[in-house]
């Protein structure tokens, strides 16, 4: 029995399937809300679904330099590894897995869509996707700092003296003594963070690697067909999961008792979120370039986590 | 007495360490490696000397005939230092036939010259 | 009986050695020879799993029955606890799965007896050192492991600067243990005694300042042998032109030798390890070797010394670890150990290969060899994710266990020093990521070279060690509880309970003569994830995911009409023409205009590996100009920084230990 559990949790709820219909509908939102802001309509919210079956059923055309092998597979490993991570990340009370070490799995987790793009995008034997690899590996190693920072913050929060590695009990943490969003010393933190999600997405300013201007899309240039679908879904599940992550480490203490509700709620502040740090950004912004992005994470988004840290280490 | 063989081995080392730093001379260098093993070698052999004990050197008739062994030097450290000896000859030998190897593929001995490897 | 099997397993590597020099003239003798020397030793010690691991005895072994006369140790002693056997086990498995990739990369080269001999001696020395109870012992050890490595790094005649590397090594090498044996010497005047058991009752307590002098020296001396920064330049240098079986054995195996002399002499020589100023300065030299070992990785050109300089770092989580003197800290230390050498070991094998069959190991020249490759390919990815540390790989339990660990530790004491070592140590993770981003696409992804369009995958012989190696770093990553359990977990006691260690050696109550207490490790906790049932549903996950790419790919919508070919050259269709009408065969990139790139023709066009990470290095050019300056390559600078760091450890000690 404990199989179809399992198999539940990793497919439908809150893996695979919730994972996409959320991913989808911020993905949408967010095309909507940044079109208001342009003052433009937009397309429709169901826009990227339309996007993702159009593509599907699109021919798949393989460059003869790529290795077709890791051409096909690297976007299913970057579904799939999304759609687990999501599996860690604990829906408000109602977490599916739980480990005493959550956060550094997920921390890692989290790279693995990150890999897999560089895989294929390398595969692809294109130089626009050699920049773009390039370019994806530094802006990853450019949030990994402030990122990791966040994460022993909250961390040293939840746990005082013991370590406190686990979602869940972060979450039970803050169900108890409040929201760590609405806790002073951890806005710094919260702040870096929401820096954080728009580099790890992708998404302007921090899209330097898929720059579609300069570099044609980078690890993406020669993708088409059903395996552009997969990592553009993915892209769409990444801003679910980043910010469900924010949602889990700055607000996870909301309980409304059912787990539908707390699931709709869930996606709601996803939808905050992504509006807020994604959307907006997005809007306001032009792209960085590359060095001037890691020079950004790790002087001024590093130092504001930083202060967080260093701030709940004297027990503010 | 051997105070003096302290200090003098420490010296050594350290001279040794000084002729690695700084000269270029691969051959000098090499030396430099021996002194340093001299260094070491007098210190353990000083280790195991005691003023005015004998040799450890006792055939089975002396035993028999009642000289006892009461104050001798330390045979260990001398074991030691045979053995640290031969390895440090070992370690020369080796580390001249790479400077003749060096001699013919580089052209040269000198310290500056062999700096392919770097960075 | 079972006593004996320690000795029997050194003594067998030596006796193959010298009877391949006088009747290894024949390939199949010698390679019969070596083969058996090698497997017989790894069947003696696995037979020592039983008792030590599971039953917890210590084998103790007299050489010559020259037993300790009135509480005092005379003959030299071997001595076997869980600690000695898991570095001699990983040793041996090592050296096995060298040996057999030899027997496909030095085929047909000169003076292979020689190499096997040197080989045998190698094995057999870096085992001695494990098993050995005699601290002199186990500095001629050392020595005859330096002299066989120094002699085998300049046996590569493919390499013009295998000599320079080579003697860069020895002179290295000779300080360190010239520093060890001045400590030794040290400890023979406080003692008068150089088993490891009796110094272990007698040494810990009150020092004297000789016995910190010693202390000092023997660190420096396990220091160097470990690479730790500074002592790191030149054994990167030797591992970059020694022969790959080699490399991978001095960058897997032979640094350990300085890791476990490093354990043992804080852990349970001096037992100096739970004083504050020690673990700090463990850790921190730790620390500072990871970070500017991926750094400067970051930076390489070559292959081998990329990977060379990635031993460096993980050296540093290793000796970081055991420096945090928590149970799961050693732990983590250990079993970051044990992963290291199974994968840095597969990706030196990996770049052998691809000498092997390219002749280089220069990435700005090499590109698209996972078409050609492609068991390699996959070896090496298996390699580059486990020691990035992406899960369920080896790489991950390990560094998880370093990083809980660390922070751990920084929690209970409030220190804010330790947050600062575990911050480094995940951000290190991500660059070493990002440099095996480099190799990979350097090497196995990107464009195909027309000079190697021909390469060929390595003989079978060669991959069957690379694919045994492959299937222990999964094993071990997913299997971590019971492996840890198994292996790591009766080490970590040993070297935190000695007493035992002491009494089996020197009689029993010998340790309760000195009031010898033992250090009281915290319960062990091994578990950070369970990934049986993840792993399950990833991978059934994931197969559907990849068969949704795979099957009918080609179109989604609609199947291709039989013989209908695409109208561009896109390498898809059975036979491809381009624009000017020529047909050429697909996936062939030395024809001109077989590749196209978003729509427009293109010739070779691969971007090389050397400036893949511009944004990042341009924010660090004066640090990386300053770092390269500093690795020189010139012998007399490194043994400069050495003698810099003996004496500042020195003075540490003097400062802060009494």
């Amino acid at each position: 029995m404990f199989v179809f559990k399992y198999l539940f949790y990793a497919l439908v709820f809150p893996g695979a399937l919730f994972t996409i219909a959320a991913g989808l509908l911020l993905s949408g939102l967010d095309r909507k809300v940044i079109a208001r802001m342009q003052r433009r309509i937009g397309p429709p919210i169901m826009q990227p679904v339309y996007d993702f079956f159009k593509l599907m059923g699109k021919e798949n055309i393989i460059p003869a330099a790529a290795n077709r092998a890791a051409y096909r597979l690297a976007p299913a490993l970057s579904f799939v590894s999304l759609a687990f991570v999501m599996v860690f990340i604990p829906v408000f009370g109602f977490s599916a897995f739980s480990g005493n070490a959550d956060l550094i799995v997920i921390l890692y987790l989290i790279t693995i869509p990150g890999v897999a793009l560089i895989i294929g995008g390398s595969s692809t034997g294109s130089p626009y996707g050699a920049i773009g690899i390039s370019r994806e590996m530094v802006t990853m190693m450019a949030y990994e700092l402030p990122f990791v920072l966040v994460l022993l913050a909250v961390a040293k929060k939840a746990g005082g003296s013991t370590l406190v590695f686990s979602l869940k009990e972060i979450c039970d943490y803050q169900a108890a003594n409040g929201c760590f969003l609405f806790k002073w010393s951890m806005i710094p933190a919260a702040v870096a963070m929401l820096l954080v999600i728009p580099a790890e997405v992708g998404t302007q300013p921090f899209d330097v690697a898929e720059a579609e201007t300069e570099i044609c899309e980078g690890p993406l240039c020669e993708y088409s067909g059903p395996p552009l679908a997969v990592f553009k879904l993915s892209t769409c599940m990444k801003m679910f999961v980043m910010t469900g992550l924010f949602t889990a480490l700055f607000l996870g203490g909301i309980r409304t008792g059912n787990a539908v509700l707390d699931a709709v709620l869930f996606v709601l502040i996803c939808c905050v979120v992504t509006v807020i740090c994604i959307t907006t950004v997005h809007a306001v912004t032009a792209r960085l370039r590359i060095q001037h992005l890691f020079k950004f994470y790790w002087t001024y988004v590093a130092i504001t986590a930083l202060a967080s840290l260093v701030l709940v280490w004297f027990g503010l | 007495m051997i105070l003096a063989n302290y200090i003098v081995s420490f010296i050594l080392i350290a001279l040794g360490l000084v002729v690695l730093c700084t000269k270029k001379n691969l051959i000098k260098v090499v030396l430099g490696l021996g002194i340093m093993d001299y260094g070491v070698n007098l210190l353990i052999v000083s280790a195991g000397f005691n003023e005015g004990g004998t040799a450890p050197i006792y055939s089975l008739s002396d035993l028999l005939n009642g000289v006892s062994p009461t104050f001798f030097v330390d045979p260990v450290p001398q074991a030691l230092t045979l053995t640290s000896i031969v390895i440090g000859a070992c370690v020369d030998a080796m580390a001249l036939a790479i400077v003749i190897m060096i001699k013919k593929r580089y052209g040269t001995i000198d310290a500056d010259e062999l700096r392919r490897l770097r960075g | 009986m079972i006593q004996h099997f320690p000795v029997l397993a050194v003594m067998i590597l030596f006796l193959g050695a010298f009877l391949i020099e006088i009747i290894g003239r024949n390939d199949t003798v010698r390679n019969l020879i070596a083969f058996v020397a090698v497997t017989g030793s790894l069947i003696l010690l696995a037979a020592l799993i039983g008792p030590v691991m599971l039953e917890g005895q210590i084998i103790s072994y007299w050489m010559g029955g020259w037993a300790p006369v009135a509480n005092y140790a005379i003959g030299i002693g071997y001595e076997v606890d869980a600690l000695g056997l898991l570095f001699a086990l990983l040793g041996i498995t090592a050296y096995w799965l060298s040996c057999v990739y030899s027997f496909g990369y030095m085929k047909g080269r000169e003076h292979l007896s020689h190499y096997y001999t040197l080989f045998l001696m190698l094995a057999g020395a870096s085992i001695g050192f494990f098993l050995t109870g005699d601290l002199f012992n186990m500095f001629i050890m050392m020595e005859i492991v330096t002299f066989s490595a120094v002699a085998l790094t300049a046996s590569n005649t493919e390499k013009l600067t295998a000599i320079e590397g080579a003697f860069k090594y020895l002179i290295n090498c000779s300080i360190g243990s010239a520093m060890s044996l001045t400590g030794i010497a040290l400890i023979y005047l406080e003692c008068h005694t150089l088993n490891l058991a009796q110094l272990s009752a007698m040494l810990p307590g009150s020092l004297s300042m000789t016995a910190v002098m010693a202390f000092a020296l023997l660190l420096s001396g396990f220091c160097v042998e470990s690479a730790m920064i500074p002592f790191h330049a030149s054994f990167v240098d030797a591992h970059t032109v020694a022969p790959s079986s080699v490399s991978m054995i001095l960058s897997g195996m032979v640094l350990k030798i300085g890791v476990y002399g490093l354990i043992r002499c804080c852990y349970i020589v001096f037992r100096l390890i739970d004083t504050a100023q020690l673990q700090i300065l463990l850790t921190a030299l730790g620390s500072l070797t990871m970070f500017i070992g991926v750094t400067m990785a970051l930076a390489q050109h070559d292959f081998k010394r990329l990977l060379a300089f990635h031993s460096v770092s993980q050296l540093g989580y290793i000796i970081a670890a055991a420096g945090l003197c928590t149970s799961l800290g050693l732990t983590g230390s250990l079993f970051h150990a044990i992963n290291h050498t199974l994968f840095k070991g597969l990706l030196f094998l990996c770049a052998g290969a691809v000498i092997h069959s390219t002749g280089t190991s220069d990435l700005d020249s090499l590109g698209g060899l996972s078409k050609r490759m492609p068991v390699t390919c996959c070896c090496f990815l298996i390699g580059a994710f486990s020691i990035s540390g992406l899960p369920p790989f080896n790489g991950f339990v390990s560094k998880w266990m370093i990083y809980q660990a660390a922070y751990t530790k920084a929690l209970e004491t409030g220190n804010f020093y330790y947050v600062i070592v575990t911050v480094t140590a995940l951000v290190v993770s991500v660059m070493t990521l990002a440099s095996f981003v480099k190799v990979l696409h350097s090497v196995f992804f990107g464009q195909l070279r027309s000079v190697h369009s021909q390469a060929e995958e390595a003989p079978k012989i060669m991959l069957v060690p690379m694919v045994i190696m492959s299937v222990l770093c999964v094993f071990t990553g997913v299997f971590y509880k019971g492996f840890s359990k198994l292996f790591i977990g009766p080490a970590v006691y040993s070297a935190f309970g000695n007493t035992s260690y002491i009494d089996s050696m020197m009689g029993k109550g010998y340790s309760e003569l000195f009031g010898v207490r033992a250090l009281s490790p915290d319960a062990l906790s091994f578990s950070c994830w369970n990934p049986y049932i993840w792993l399950v549903l990833f991978i059934i996950v994931f197969a559907a995911a990849a068969l949704v790419l795979f099957v009918n790919t080609d179109s989604f919508g609609r199947t291709l009409e039989k013989g209908m070919s695409y109208p561009s050259v896109y390498g898809t269709g059975d036979m491809n023409r381009d624009f000017l009408g020529n047909t050429h065969v697909e996936g062939d990139p030395s024809e001109k205009y077989a590749v196209f790139f978003s729509g427009e023709k293109a010739e070779y066009s691969h971007a090389g590996g050397s400036d893949l990470f511009w944004g990042f290095k341009y924010n660090w050019h004066k640090y990386y100009s300053l770092l390269q300056g500093l690795h020189s390559g010139s012998v007399n600078d490194y043994c400069c920084y050495a003698v810099m760091c003996i004496a500042a450890i020195t003075v540490f000690m003097f400062i802060f230990i009494r």
